[in-house]
């Protein structure tokens, strides 16, 4: 599967880069604002991403503004929600209030840092990925 | 703003809280005595100016306002459909805390904190039709002295649905 | 309970929540184990926390707490659904001790950082082979057996860090010899050691690979790191190169301390982390209240130096977390405030006639000044736009609507009335549940079944909120297939939610709120969205809960109309003081169109006794507020007292009173339930002498009116 990785921070970026990998091609972004444009640019070539993690703080867009982008291009695409890419935020900003935004602006899974991955794993296989 | 009669006598007493059990503030209304648990009453107040809501039961006098609360009044006498009288000096509200619905006693007279016992209590004899809703708010009679006291549920006082069933019943049956 | 979390994490809330729940449905199961069987709220009680819990411990995936929970859940379903006799109550009652033992079990795990490994399949079992007895029971009965709960997947999912609780914190300070070569270079070496076990790592000075001159500045103060791992000191200690370092200071902070640190270290991000939900912080910014898309823009880093955002989020120093009913508190100290204020300057004493007052006026007037800008901050605290709330009602059109493949148009009107933050919080779940429903049942489901009928192939939802006469109107309309009554009375009658009258006995509104009765859900089929039937009873509770009430419009084949009616609890209006007979009352200045002394002749009676006046050829009903609510000793020749024009939303009607006292600033407080609800009034408040006077409702007043027409 293709993952497209939008994380700031260079160990974590390492970290998920490595965990990512396991599972399909992973290409990876430093800010919020190439994070969309790799999914735009993905949408036009007509290899859409199958999954995309966002971490929270990033430089020039953060991940929630990102999310939002995804969704709307999406829905300018009409590409119904059921076909939508699965997007999963990576943050330690882990209060109640973000998790809940973030659900609100339609995202698949939340994981707070530091992340654990047995469970990232099966969040992907109940979302159908593995 | 309102005198507070009796109020210190009040706040001792209500501060022995093992001591209320028993207790019971009695009051007079008409020709009887009436008694209600200590434990339900916060304060007595002398008679203050009503402001009159429209449109309600007539035995609902109004709010007062009791330190920046406001609360309503009832007129006991009317409660009881008895013909109501002339408010004057003696005249008190008593303040109870029901459910924590905080409700003003229009009485005529406070007689006096009584105790009585529980097996002194005894409940109302089924008596004819005209007794009928007393009953509804009298749990028991107690004799204390010469006196006989009527022991009232203030739940039952002050619940409207109460009343209206009462009237219902006393309507069905005229 | 709350006030115990600082940080109200993802976790920390499912904990509360749950625990809440948990000793709900305790309390219900022991006050009813005596009982014969649970009555009705019982059992809807009981489906909704199991609901609740199901759902959000599947969000958290703690799987067996979901299984379990899910299993009861359907127990209570067909309790629910079929009402079976001879439910053997104990057994029933034990069943739900043991999964309410067995996830507060987990729970209390998940406190105290541990996993929920307890072992669910026993119980699941035992639940299955209960169910299996309920339905064999239902069977015989000869009660029609409900179609299967259906449960829905959580389709989000929540990761909980790993965790966190055994991570140490440390602050670490450096001091390097004084006639220590590049210790700027020494310095990163140390952070770069420590990056291999760090979860966070944070120095000062910041800048020590590009600003060689930072070389000094750590050899004159030192250099300092905060530390988050997982390594013991030892471990930390080994990992420093210690060759050129004098003294090495090594302290271990608790999390919070951690956090404070943080804040002096001057990450801002810190603070984000610190607001916890239960303690409101009460922001001059109200919008900054909730985080929003674009709120973690992180500056683009300079080289060497760490994360800012770009965002200008506000120091942790300049906001404190204040208890919601300290701000109630304060509300009501102000409220009382304005009282006094008003039982100051109209004091009788100050009418003495030849007292110099103009120093008191000054005094005064400075007094009045403050008092009007304290009731403007603290009522600004308090209030926030409908607009997030409105956003997600726009999400979920959305959403719904193509996932149903409907074609639909969202009109928001009134987004940024603003409402008391308690309510904002109590209303969302109810309205999602009506824009739910709208999407769903209102809209149809083909457009041709719309065309047909002569309506655009295009459904249309209005959300519209405004602010009337004290009270927040919130209505959701949809020009749908509207609620056919027939079907209603029907459904209602066979669930036995009813009694056993005729539909003409039923008025409209009547037959309208069966559809707020637990367990009434109008599909046949029951949708993900609209769920089945756990939904308007829920709404109208809400509601409820805060003094509200849900109003209920429909016209078959041309859409419904549903608005949520809102107290607003506590506010302070303008208002001018007016007098009818030995009654003070107050009417709001904006509601107010005009005074004006009228002759008897632009007086017109009916017949019927109503009574009109005519103004400059305008002809308005006419109200004698001293006839209405039986007032004695007033004026009631028009010559002699005063006529009140008022309007709202568009209809004006005119009052009669006796004269003007004052025009002031009200304390809106609530008339005491225990009264009833009196039409035309809206609430009652305290004046300068300390009477009371009635609020009079203009929308009240006017309904009435038509009423009586």
């Amino acid at each position: 599967m293709r993952i497209l990785l939008a994380e700031d921070d260079f160990a974590s970026r390492k970290f998920m880069d490595k965990q990512l990998s396991r599972y399909g091609e992973c290409d990876v972004m430093v800010d919020g604002e190439e994070a969309v444009d790799a999914f735009l640019m993905a949408l036009e070539d007509d290899e859409p991403y199958d999954l995309v993690c966002l971490d929270v703080m990033m430089p020039v867009m953060d991940g929630y503004q990102v999310l939002k982008a995804i969704r709307d291009i999406e829905a300018q695409r009409g590409i119904p929600r059921s076909k939508g890419v699965k997007v999963i935020m990576t943050t330690a900003l882990n209060d109640e209030r973000n998790v809940k935004m973030a659900f609100e602006l339609g995202c698949e899974a939340y994981a707070g840092k530091p992340i654990d991955v047995e469970k990232f794993e099966k969040v992907l296989s109940k979302l159908g990925l593995i | 703003m309102a005198e507070e009669v009796k109020n210190e006598e009040m706040e001792e007493l209500l501060e022995e809280e093992d001591s209320q059990k028993g207790k019971f503030m009695t009051f007079q209304t008409g020709k009887e005595f009436f008694g209600i648990s200590i434990s339900y009453v916060n304060e007595i107040i002398a008679m203050q100016p009503i402001a009159a809501i429209p449109e309600v039961d007539d035995y609902i006098k109004g709010l007062i306002n009791l330190r920046g609360k406001i609360i309503p009044v009832i007129d006991v006498r009317v409660r009881f459909k008895m013909e109501p009288s002339e408010y004057t000096d003696r005249t008190c509200i008593i303040v109870i805390d029901v459910n924590s619905t905080m409700i003003g006693l229009i009485v005529e007279k406070i007689a006096e904190v009584d105790t009585i016992a529980d097996d002194s209590i005894v409940p109302p004899p089924s008596l004819g039709r005209k007794e009928h809703e007393h009953n509804k708010y009298v749990y028991g009679l107690a004799r204390t002295g010469d006196a006989v006291k009527l022991l009232l549920d203030p739940e039952k006082l002050i619940r409207q649905d109460e009343i209206e069933a009462v009237m219902e019943d006393i309507r069905k049956e005229d | 309970m709350a006030e115990e979390f600082n940080t109200e994490s993802m976790l920390d809330m499912f904990l509360y929540e749950s625990g809440q729940l948990l000793e709900k449905l305790e309390g219900i199961i022991l006050e009813k184990q005596d009982a014969d069987c649970f009555d009705d709220s019982d059992i809807n009680e009981i489906f909704r926390v199991m609901h609740t819990i199901k759902g959000s411990s599947g969000v958290l995936m703690y799987e067996n707490i979901t299984k379990v929970t899910h299993k009861l859940e359907d127990v209570f379903y067909y309790l629910r659904e079929s009402h079976p006799d001879d439910v053997p109550h104990m057994e029933l009652v034990e069943k739900v001790l043991a999964v309410s033992d067995f996830v507060t079990g987990e729970l209390d795990k998940l406190k105290n950082g541990d996993t929920p490994d307890g072992d669910e399949h026993q119980l699941v079992q035992d639940l299955d082979e209960f169910l299996g007895r309920l339905k064999g029971e239902i069977k015989k009965q000869g009660i029609q057996m409900p179609q299967a709960n259906k449960h829905e997947e959580p389709k989000q999912f929540y990761i909980t860090p790993v965790a966190g609780d055994d991570s140490h914190f440390y602050r670490i300070s450096i001091h390097y010899r004084s006639d220590t070569q590049m210790s700027n270079i020494r310095a990163y070496s140390a952070t770069y050691a420590l990056k291999e076990v760090a979860e966070d790592l944070l120095y000062t000075p910041d800048d020590i690979l590009s600003n060689e001159a930072s070389g000094d500045v750590i050899l004159a103060e030192g250099f300092h790191m905060l530390l988050q791992t997982k390594s013991s000191k030892e471990e930390v200690i080994a990992l420093i190169d210690s060759s050129e370092a004098e003294e090495i200071n090594f302290d271990e902070l608790t999390k919070g301390e951690y956090g404070k640190a943080l804040a002096e270290f001057g990450r801002e991000d810190a603070i984000t982390i610190d607001l916890g939900e239960e303690q409101k912080p009460e922001e001059k910014d109200k919008k900054k209240d909730k985080p929003q898309p674009g709120d973690y823009v992180v500056k683009t880093k300079e080289a060497g130096k760490g994360k800012t955002l770009a965002k200008n989020q506000p120091k942790q120093q300049s906001i404190i977390s204040v208890n919601v009913e300290k701000m109630d508190a304060l509300m009501d100290l102000i409220g009382e405030l304005v009282i006094a204020e008003a039982v100051v300057l109209q004091n009788p004493d100050l009418k003495v006639p030849g007292l110099e007052l103009s120093n008191f006026q000054k005094a005064s007037g400075q007094l009045s000044k403050i008092t009007t800008e304290l009731q403007e901050v603290i009522m600004s605290m308090r209030m926030m736009p409908l607009t997030n709330v409105f956003q997600k009602m726009k999400r979920i059109v959305f959403d719904v609507s193509r996932k149903l493949d409907k074609d639909i148009e969202l009109e928001v009107i009134g987004e940024n009335t603003e409402v008391d933050k308690n309510i904002i919080e109590h209303i969302t779940d109810p309205l999602m549940h009506l824009v739910r429903n709208s999407v769903d049942h209102g809209i149809e489901e083909n457009a041709e079944d719309r065309t047909t009928l002569g309506k655009p192939a295009k459904g249309k939802i209005t959300l519209e909120a405004k602010n009337e006469g004290g009270k927040v109107y919130i209505s959701v309309k949809d020009d749908g297939k509207g609620l056919n009554k027939e079907k209603l009375y029907q459904k209602a009658m066979d669930k036995g939610l009813i009694d056993n009258k005729l539909i003409s006995e039923f008025t409209d509104k009547e037959i309208f709120r069966f559809i707020t009765l637990p367990g009434f859900s109008t599909k046949e089929e029951v949708t993900e969205y609209s769920g089945r039937g756990v939904g308007m009873d829920v709404v109208v509770k809400n509601i409820q809960s805060i003094g509200g009430r849900l109003d209920i419009e429909s016209v078959e084949f041309e859409g419904s109309e549903m608005t949520l009616i809102i107290p607003l609890t506590l506010a302070i209006i303008n208002g001018i003081v007016v007098q009818v007979g030995n009654s003070p009352f107050v009417i709001e200045t904006a509601s107010i169109k005009e005074f004006v002394r009228v002759g008897e002749d632009s007086l017109i009676h009916e017949p019927s006794g109503e009574e009109y006046i005519v103004l400059r050829g305008e002809c308005y009903p006419f109200i004698r507020l001293n006839e209405r609510y039986d007032l004695a000793d007033s004026i009631s020749n028009v010559e002699e007292g005063i006529v009140v024009v008022l309007e709202h939303e568009g209809s004006q009607v005119c009052v009669l009173i006796d004269k003007l006292l004052q025009e002031q600033e009200i304390v809106v407080k609530p008339i005491p339930p225990y009264v009833k609800k009196v039409k035309g009034l809206s609430g009652c408040t305290q004046l300068g002498d300390g009477s009371i006077a009635l609020i009079l409702d203009i929308a009240g007043l006017l309904i009435q009116d038509g009423e009586r027409r």
